[in-house]
C-alpha cells in the first residue's frame, strides 16, 4: 500500500516516455528488473526500481543482506546489466551494453571503493593508483603525475612506494579511495567502505567522503549500517527487491 | 593497453614466481636444446659425409671405377668387378683434350697405409696417398707452410711429401717440417709442404696423412692398380655448367671405352648431389625418428606450459575481477595471459638455445664440427614463442570470459 502511494507521489515506474535531459540527472534508472533463474523458478532480485541521482549527490543506499542492495550496486556500477529497464549514466545508455563497453564506462565515469580494498597485493600504491589510467591508454609520465597528484590528495603522498601489506587497513582504503578518483569518474561508488575497519578508522575515512563530497564529487555507499548512512545527505532503503525509502536527510 | 606495458606486466608475473616458471619451463628448454643439437649434429654429420666420406668438395666431381648401383647385392657387383676395367692415364689425357666444359682434371691414386720414421720417433697406420698436382688446385688445400707438388717433381717420381699438420708436428716436434726428411719403408722422402690443421672428426685426426706425387707413390708403392688404383676429380668452368660438365665426361668415357648406345656405363660418376641423395636415402627415416623425439618434448613443454596458465588463471581470478573493475576489457586481459604464456615460453627457448650452444662446443670439440644456423636459432625462439601462445590461448581465454563480479567474489 505505501509502495503503492508512493508510486503516486511523483515516480513513474514506466519507461516508455523517459529520456534524460543532459545535465539534468548524473544517474537515472527507470523500472529496473534483475532475475535470476534458478532452475525452474525465476528469483527477482530487483523488481522495478527507479530513482535519479543527480551531480554532487551524497547518496546513501541501505538495506539488510538479501534485499537487492548489492545487485543493484553491480549494476549502478556497470559490472552487470539489468534484465529488463533503462539505466542512463551521464548521458550514456547502459542497458544494453556490451561487456567491452561496459568496460569503458567502469573505467570512465565509475570509481569503485570496496570494503575489502581490492588493490593488488603484488603492486605499489602507485601503480595500483596509475592501473583505471593504463585502462585509459594514458602515457607513462603524465600517468605517474596524476597518480602521485591522487595518492597526495588522500594524504599518502610519502607512501607511494609501499605495497598494500606494509599499509594499514586505513591506509590501503586510501589508496583505493585515490585510485577510484585519479580517472575523475562520474561517481564514486562505494560498497561498504567501512566494513573491514575499526571505528576509528572508519570515522577518518567517512571524513574524507564528507570532504570529497563538498569537493563536487557525487557520492553513492552502499552499506547496512545505519551510522555510515546517516552521513549521507539522502537515503534510499531497499527491501525486498523494491525501493521502501528515498528520504533526504540534510 | 600497449605492448611494453603488457610485456612488463608478463615479466614482473614470471619474476614473482621463478622456481615455478623455471621448473614449467624444463620441458620447453630441454625440447629445444635437443631439437638444436639434433638439428647441428645433423648439419655436422651432412657435411662430414660429404667432405670426408666421398671425399670430394661441394664444386668437383670424380669418376671412379665403380658407381654406387653397383653395390646394390652381391649379383651387380660380381657384375661390375667383371665389366668395369680400371681407369687409365690415357683415359684422363682423352677426356682432357677433348673437354670444352671441364675446367681442371686430375688423377688420384686410391690410399694405403704405411708407417712412418724419423729417427726414433715412429708412426704407424699413416694414409698414404697419390694425386696430381693439379688435384691442390681442384681440392683447394689449404697450405700451412711450403708449397704442393709441381709437375716436375711428378713426371721425375721425385720423393718429395706433403703433409698433415699433426704428422708434422710429431715427425718435427719444435721445428718446421719443410726441407726435412723421414722414411716411408726404408726410402727417404723430403718434406715440401704442410696443411693447414683440419682437427678431429668422430674422435678421428684429419691431420694424419700423407700425400705423394701420383707417379712417385706409383713407383714405390707397388703400381697404381687395385687397392692402388686411379681415379679423377674435376671441376666444371662454372656452376652453372656443373651437370654438362659431368654429362660431358660421362660421354667421353662412353667414347673412349666404345660403349654402345643403351649399354650401361662400365664406370662411375660421383656428384654431390648423388652422394647427398644416397645419404638422404639411407639415413632420411632415421632423421625423421630423431627429429621426432625433442617434438614431442615440445608437445609435452606445451602442455605444461598451459597448465601453470590455467593455474594462474584460477590464482589470479580475484586481480582479473579487480582489472576489470577498473576498465580493463577483455582484450586486455587475453592479451596479459597470452604475453605471459608467450614470453614464459620464449625465455624457455632462449635458454635452450644458450645451452644448445654449450653443447654445441662440447660435441665438436669430442665428436664432429657443429655448428647452429642462425635461422635455426630464430626458429627455436619463434617456434617457442607460438607455442606458448598456443599453449596460452585457452587459459587467456578463459581469463578474459570471467564475470567481473563472480571474479571479484574469489579469495
Amino acid at each position: 500500500m505505501y509502495k503503492f502511494m508512493e508510486n503516486e507521489n511523483g515516480k513513474p515506474q514506466t519507461a516508455d516516455t523517459f529520456m534524460p535531459v543532459a545535465g539534468e540527472s548524473l544517474i537515472s534508472m527507470r523500472n529496473i528488473w534483475k532475475t535470476y533463474q534458478m532452475g525452474v523458478e525465476e528469483l527477482h532480485a530487483l523488481r522495478g526500481v527507479s530513482f535519479d541521482v543527480k551531480k554532487g549527490e551524497y547518496v546513501a543506499i541501505i538495506g539488510p543482506s538479501g534485499s537487492g542492495k548489492s545487485t543493484l550496486m553491480n549494476l549502478i556500477g556497470c559490472l552487470d546489466s539489468p534484465s529488463k529497464g533503462e539505466y542512463w549514466i551521464n548521458g550514456h545508455q547502459v542497458a544494453e551494453m556490451t561487456d567491452d563497453e561496459l568496460a569503458k564506462i567502469r573505467n570512465k565515469e565509475i570509481g569503485f571503493v570496496f570494503q575489502t580494498f581490492n588493490l593488488l597485493a603484488r603492486a605499489t600504491a602507485l601503480h595500483n593508483v596509475e592501473l583505471p589510467l593504463i585502462y585509459a591508454g594514458m602515457r607513462a609520465g603524465e600517468r605517474h603525475d596524476k597518480a602521485q597528484a591522487a595518492l597526495a590528495s588522500v594524504e599518502l603522498g610519502d607512501r607511494v612506494m609501499h605495497k598494500p601489506n606494509e599499509l594499514s587497513g586505513g591506509q590501503r582504503q586510501r589508496v583505493a579511495i585515490a585510485r577510484a578518483l585519479v580517472n575523475h569518474p562520474s561517481i564514486l561508488l562505494a560498497d561498504e567502505p567501512t566494513g573491514a575497519l575499526d571505528t576509528k578508522t572508519s570515522m577518518e575515512i567517512m571524513a574524507l567522503f564528507e570532504k570529497l563530497h563538498a569537493e563536487g564529487n557525487t557520492i553513492i555507499v552502499v552499506t547496512h549500517e545505519h551510522d555510515i548512512a546517516e552521513r549521507a545527505h539522502r537515503v534510499i532503503s531497499i527491501r525486498d527487491g523494491e525501493i521502501e525509502k528515498d528520504e533526504r536527510t540534510k | 593497453m600497449n605492448f611494453t606495458e603488457t610485456l612488463k606486466l608478463a615479466l614482473a608475473a614470471i619474476w614473482s614466481h621463478k622456481l615455478r616458471s623455471f621448473l614449467t619451463l624444463l620441458g620447453m628448454i630441454i625440447g629445444v636444446t635437443a631439437f638444436m643439437v639434433v638439428l647441428s649434429l645433423l648439419q655436422g654429420f651432412n657435411t662430414y659425409v660429404d667432405e670426408k666420406i666421398a671425399g670430394i668438395g661441394s664444386n668437383s666431381f670424380t669418376v671412379r671405377r665403380f658407381s654406387f648401383e653397383d653395390f646394390k647385392n652381391t649379383d651387380t657387383i660380381a657384375e661390375a668387378q667383371r665389366r668395369n676395367k680400371e681407369l687409365t692415364f690415357e683415359e684422363l689425357e682423352f677426356i682432357k683434350e677433348r673437354a670444352q666444359l671441364v675446367d681442371k682434371i686430375g688423377a688420384l691414386a686410391l690410399p694405403n697405409s704405411a708407417e712412418l720414421k724419423r729417427g726414433a720417433v715412429v708412426m704407424q697406420d699413416i694414409t698414404i696417398s697419390g694425386t696430381e698436382p693439379i688435384i691442390g688446385d681442384i681440392e683447394n688445400i689449404d697450405i700451412a707452410e711450403g708449397r704442393f707438388f709441381s709437375e716436375a717433381e711428378n713426371n721425375n717420381s721425385q720423393r718429395v711429401a706433403f703433409i698433415g699438420a699433426e704428422v708434422a708436428q710429431k715427425l718435427f716436434p719444435g721445428g718446421s717440417a719443410v726441407g726435412e726428411e723421414f722414411t716411408m719403408r726404408g726410402i727417404p722422402y723430403r718434406v715440401i709442404g704442410v696443411q693447414a690443421v683440419k682437427g678431429t672428426v668422430f674422435g678421428q685426426s684429419q691431420d694424419l696423412f700423407v700425400k705423394l706425387p701420383i707417379k712417385t707413390y706409383g713407383a714405390n708403392f707397388g703400381g697404381l692398380r687395385n687397392s692402388r688404383g686411379i681415379y679423377f676429380e674435376a671441376t666444371a668452368k662454372s656452376p652453372k655448367l656443373f651437370k654438362d660438365a659431368v654429362e660431358e665426361v660421362r660421354t667421353l668415357m662412353r667414347i673412349k671405352r666404345k660403349l654402345e648406345f643403351g649399354e650401361k656405363d662400365n664406370f662411375g660418376i660421383l656428384t654431390p648431389d648423388a652422394i647427398a641423395g644416397l645419404r638422404d636415402s639411407i639415413l632420411g627415416p632415421v632423421f625423421i625418428v630423431i627429429i621426432a623425439v625433442p617434438g614431442i618434448a615440445l608437445l609435452v613443454g606445451a602442455i605444461v606450459i598451459m597448465n601453470i596458465m590455467l593455474v594462474a588463471v584460477t590464482e589470479r581470478t580475484k586481480e582479473i575481477g579487480i582489472r576489470k573493475s577498473l576498465g580493463a576489457r577483455q582484450a586486455d586481459i587475453l592479451k596479459q595471459f597470452l604475453y605471459e604464456s608467450a614470453t614464459l615460453s620464449a625465455i624457455g627457448g632462449t635458454i635452450g638455445l644458450i645451452l644448445a650452444k654449450l653443447l654445441g662446443i662440447i660435441i665438436s670439440a669430442l665428436l664432429i664440427p657443429t655448428t647452429i644456423p642462425w635461422y635455426a636459432a630464430v626458429i627455436a625462439i619463434g617456434v617457442s614463442a607460438i607455442v606458448g601462445i598456443l599453449a596460452g590461448l585457452f587459459p587467456a581465454w578463459k581469463a578474459a570470459r570471467l564475470d567481473p563480479i563472480e571474479a571479484l567474489r574469489a579469495d
